[in-house]
């Protein structure tokens, strides 16, 4: 009895080591990110964010969890302590300039998450742990004009003053 | 070429501007010849270079469609010629009687038909020569035109040996169609 009440002591302690470990109070973050620069014969633009997490009561290796536009994506902890990676791509034609924001949730707040959307609900209204931003700068698609349509437009131009030359001969 | 030609012509002027024949001299046709296999060949630089046909399996194409548009470009030549040159002729009538009566004024000796006869002869040549550049510099822009759209835009899609044979030879039919409008 008395080494049965000690198990569940025990039990309940580390349960709730474990509950506490599981939150990260004041998070900081330090991110870098990479997009495609050059996507001429890129069907996909490929951005990916890397960053650190910091919290002030020392936990890490949380899993992690991030919402970009709509999209889940569980981030992927890199070999070094508080090191994450978010990675995900995008239709060239679909991908627009400008700031991506990378809503981070902790697995408490992904499970909410993900009940706020199942039930049709604001999914702002979830409290997520930290936002990262990934700017896209826009990708390389080409030269704006490509070559051949200036060798036409120029033969086209040269054929027309041939023609006009022609035209006033023939007036 | 004007040697003989000269005689042939009577004195009147509108005589001599309708006997220019659609027959060119061996000079002109060299130089017709000579210049549309050039404008010819060109194309292939193209299809090797930026469309990156291959180049020894198509050889006999090579060959087949350049002899093909240079017998076309030159008769395209020759039909822009015939066409601009009585024009040219009309257009530059006075400047060459002006220039040649002058040139001749001081030779006492001369008589009046024989001036009158180098007047017609050079009327002639002047007319000739810029009817012949024009109807070359014409026909090449319009032919190079042709092909570089046809090939990158109306047959991008074919692959780059049948988009050759199609696009120079349209090209080349095309040109001397158009030729053989009246204006």
């Amino acid at each position: 009895m008395v080494y049965g009440n000690m198990f569940i002591i025990v039990s309940v302690l580390a349960v709730s080591k474990f509950a506490l470990a599981d939150v990260c109070s004041k998070p900081e973050v330090s991110a870098s990110a990479y997009t495609t620069q050059d996507a001429t014969v890129l069907t996909d633009v490929a951005f990916v964010a890397e960053f650190t997490l910091n919290c002030g009561n020392h936990v890490t290796r949380l899993p992690l969890y991030a919402e970009v536009n709509g999209k889940m994506l569980p981030a992927a902890m890199v070999e070094d302590d508080d090191g994450y990676q978010i990675s995900w791509t995008e239709d060239v034609k679909k991908a627009k300039r400008g700031d991506y924001s990378v809503i981070l949730y902790d697995e408490e707040g992904y499970a909410a998450l993900r009940k706020a959307i199942r039930n049709g609900e604001d999914p702002s209204s979830i409290k997520s742990l930290v936002t990262i931003v990934v700017n896209y700068p826009g990708a390389y698609n080409g030269p704006w004009l490509n070559s051949e349509f200036i060798a036409a437009i120029l033969s086209v131009v040269v054929w027309y003053l041939a023609f006009s030359a022609r035209s006033k001969l023939l007036a | 070429m004007s040697g003989k030609q000269s005689k042939a012509f009577t004195k009147e002027e509108e005589l001599l501007l309708q006997d220019f024949s659609r027959n060119v001299s061996t000079k002109s046709s060299a130089l017709f010849y000579g210049n549309a296999f050039i404008v010819s060949a060109i194309p292939i630089w193209l299809f090797w270079r930026i469309h990156m046909i291959d180049l020894y399996s198509s050889v006999i194409s090579f060959i087949a469609v350049t002899l093909a548009s240079t017998y076309l470009v030159a008769l395209a030549y020759k039909n822009t010629k015939f066409v601009l040159k009585h024009k040219v002729a009309v257009k530059r009538e006075e400047a060459v009687t002006r220039e040649m009566t002058r040139k001749l004024a001081e030779d006492k000796k001369m008589s009046k038909k024989e001036k009158d006869e180098r007047i017609l002869w050079k009327k002639n040549e002047v007319a000739d020569y810029e009817a012949t550049t024009f109807s070359i510099f014409y026909n090449n822009a319009l032919f190079l035109a042709l092909v570089i759209f046809c090939s990158f835009y109306i047959l991008r899609t074919f692959t780059p040996a049948v988009n050759y044979v199609l696009s120079v030879g349209a090209a080349g039919g095309l040109l001397a169609l158009l030729s053989t409008g009246s204006q």
